[in-house]
């Protein structure tokens, strides 16, 4: 009987992904090069003129998180596709093996990528702005305690969009969206109740201070200790409820 | 190949083979094609293919030698003359037979008509 | 040998499709699915592929469920849909990323079968026509060489000479190990190939039996004399071809057409005649 694991049936899939979707990895390699590159440049002209590790996080990381999130929905389109899904679900490939692929793929290697090609692009545009200005050619560097917590932050936001890239076959990224602002609306509205219920006898505060303050509390459970449960446990979830949503999807 | 509708596929099949023999295409203990290559031809079933191939087995017009393949038997030709004739004989001619009486054509005008007919394809032939 | 048990199906906008479907299919066997459109051919392919789950009742191929999709059983499956879109690869491309996954894949075979199709491997997928892609699907399927292959609609796109292509490649295809299932509605077009019969009719299999059964107990043709009890059904129009009790007659061929109207119209009778054993002709 042949084994459910494989590691090299997860290699397969993963180069089958890339292949097939060569076109759309290129082309939004390129677009994100292009974005960089300006965004660089504007880094480069106003303040020191230079990219420091922070100044380099700060510059991509708002495009590594868009790009991966684009990334994963665009995997799982063939999942979607009614003319292409039956080849697709028939493939042998066990839905353990498809989900760590699909990680594989959309975080790991596509981290690698894109600060392959962050790297690349912020030394054209220190090379480029030392020709013309006054900033003075330097190496780029990368790695700085910003860009691991993007890396992080990365890796426990993006099993929620995986979720939604498999759960949704319509307006996926309209409705994962819309479902993380229901769940912090959520938050919003139970710090609000659980405050208010335990407060309201001490005149400590008026109504508008209540609205304040639960939002505080809501942003406050959503950054420190939150931030970790939240993303520690729903990570994790996130992906189990995506292995079990492949085994069952008909078509 | 086009099938008549009435007549089973495998006995078209035979039909072909007794063509092929009848006409000295295929001679004593020449190959034949493989029942899988004649399915192919035929585009039939390869059980289809199978079904002819029996049949012929059992009237010994073929032969099979194990890992090689069929091969025409030697009076092959001789097998397939003899059930043409018969069939000939047995349902060929009592149709014909049964048109003449309906017709009231004498035998002896059909038999001056066949002395003709021979003649004349003595003649194409030189 | 596949096999389904009591299978029960609907979509779920409440469309009852099988009510209590029981079928098995063996190696070595190229089996006709047909039924009217709608009647649930493709969904009963989709259901041997894992692709939907009955609703009760069991598909189980190579005795393994495989609405559980495991890889074992999955890898010894592989359906040609009626309806696709291929991923727009080179044909060696999407041979490549996806041959890894079936063990017995033939490459050899893939490739020859391609040439027979009059294809060239270096073209672009997306650049061939429905009827060409179809054809690189339906070498990539056989080069998998599993054990089930199903084929929705084969013919479906194929143009007069492709379908003889077809064919010719079908014939030489079919052998001990593999077993080949292909629905149609196109019965001139693979009357030929097919040696066994299942019709669906009104959520149920109306007739499953093989065609050499078939031939040895009916007899398709315009009747001469002999009693008209005999006749099962008589197409009402020019032609006067009916279905006959075999009895004493010669064999005919089987006249699919015939015979799928015939279970349409009184399935009942023609079920009995062929369950009724007695008068076996030899073959």
């Amino acid at each position: 009987m042949t084994m459910q694991f494989s590691l090299k049936r997860i290699i397969n899939s993963v180069y089958r992904d890339v292949t097939v979707l060569r076109g759309s990895i290129v082309t939004g390699l390129s677009i994100a090069a292009g974005i960089l590159f300006i965004a660089f440049l504007l880094n480069l002209g106003f303040g020191d003129h230079s990219i420091t590790a922070e100044d380099y996080a700060g510059t991509s990381g708002l495009l590594y998180v868009l790009f991966g999130v684009l990334f994963t929905f665009s995997i799982f389109k063939e999942v979607h596709d009614q003319k292409k899904n039956h080849l697709y679900l028939t493939l042998p490939i066990s839905p353990v093996e498809r989900v760590i692929a699909v990680w594989i793929t959309t975080y790991i290697l596509y981290t690698v990528a894109f600060t392959i090609l962050g790297v690349l692009i912020g030394q054209m545009a220190i090379i480029f702005g030392s020709l013309f200005s006054k900033v003075n050619l330097h190496f780029i560097s990368i790695f700085s305690e910003e860009y691991w917590k993007m890396i992080t932050f990365y890796l426990f936001v993006q099993p929620v969009f995986f979720y939604g890239a498999i759960r949704f076959g319509k307006n996926r990224m309209g409705k994962t969206v819309l479902s993380l602002l229901l769940v912090f609306l959520g938050i919003l509205f139970y710090n609000f109740l659980i405050y208010g219920m335990l407060n309201h006898d001490f005149d400590v505060f008026s109504g508008e201070q209540l609205a304040s303050e639960a939002f505080n509390l809501a942003k406050k459970d959503f950054s420190i200790t939150g931030r970790w449960l939240f993303m520690i446990i729903l990570g994790p979830a996130m992906f189990l409820a995506g292995y079990f949503r492949m085994i069952e999807k008909e078509v | 190949m086009d099938f008549d509708n009435s007549k089973p596929i495998y006995l078209q099949i035979v039909d072909f083979f007794y063509e092929n023999i009848l006409k000295k295409r295929w001679n004593g203990d020449e190959r034949i094609p493989s029942v899988r290559e004649m399915a192919m031809m035929v585009e039939v079933n390869p059980n289809t293919a199978i079904r002819a191939f029996n049949y012929l087995q059992d009237l010994e017009v073929i032969y099979n030698k194990r890992g090689i393949g069929y091969f025409i038997s030697p009076d092959g030709y001789d097998k397939v003359l003899e059930v043409k004739k018969r069939e000939f004989m047995k349902e060929t001619l009592p149709d014909v037979f049964k048109k003449m009486k309906l017709l009231n054509i004498e035998f002896k005008e059909v038999e001056s008509s066949f002395e003709n007919y021979k003649t004349d394809e003595d003649h194409e032939k030189k | 040998m596949i096999t389904l048990n009591n299978l029960k199906f609907y979509f779920p906008k409440g469309k009852r499709v099988f009510d209590d479907v029981t079928l098995s299919f063996v190696a070595g066997n190229i089996y006709g699915l047909f039924g009217k459109n709608g009647e649930g051919k493709s969904t009963l392919m989709r259901i041997m592929s894992g692709l939907l789950f009955p609703k009760s009742g069991q598909c189980r191929v190579f005795d393994e469920d495989i609405s559980k999709r495991t890889v074992s059983c999955l890898q010894n499956v592989f359906i040609v849909p009626e309806e696709f879109e291929l991923n727009g690869l080179k044909i060696t491309t999407y041979e490549q990323v996806n041959s890894v996954f079936y063990p017995k894949f033939s490459k050899d075979q893939f490739y020859e079968l391609i040439a027979e199709f009059e294809l060239s491997k270096d073209q672009k997928i997306s650049t061939l026509s429905f009827g060409q892609k179809k054809k690189v699907l339906i070498a990539f399927g056989i080069a998998t060489n599993t054990k089930l292959l199903l084929m929705d609609e084969p013919t479906n796109g194929l143009d007069i000479p492709s379908k003889s292509q077809f064919r010719k490649i079908m014939a030489s295809v079919a052998d001990e190990q593999r077993c080949i299932v292909i629905s149609t509605h196109q019965v001139r077009d693979l009357h030929s190939l097919i040696n066994h019969v299942v019709i669906l009719n009104q959520c149920n299999i109306a007739f499953d039996y093989s065609l050499s059964k078939v031939s040895n107990h009916l007899w398709f043709g315009k009747p001469t004399q002999g009693p008209q009890e005999s006749i099962i059904y008589a197409e009402p129009s020019f032609t006067g071809k009916s279905v006959l009790i075999r009895e004493d007659r010669e064999e005919s061929e089987v006249d699919l057409e015939l015979l799928f109207n015939a279970v349409l119209n009184n399935s009942d009778a023609i079920n009995n005649v062929l369950k009724n054993t007695y008068h076996d002709h030899a073959v």
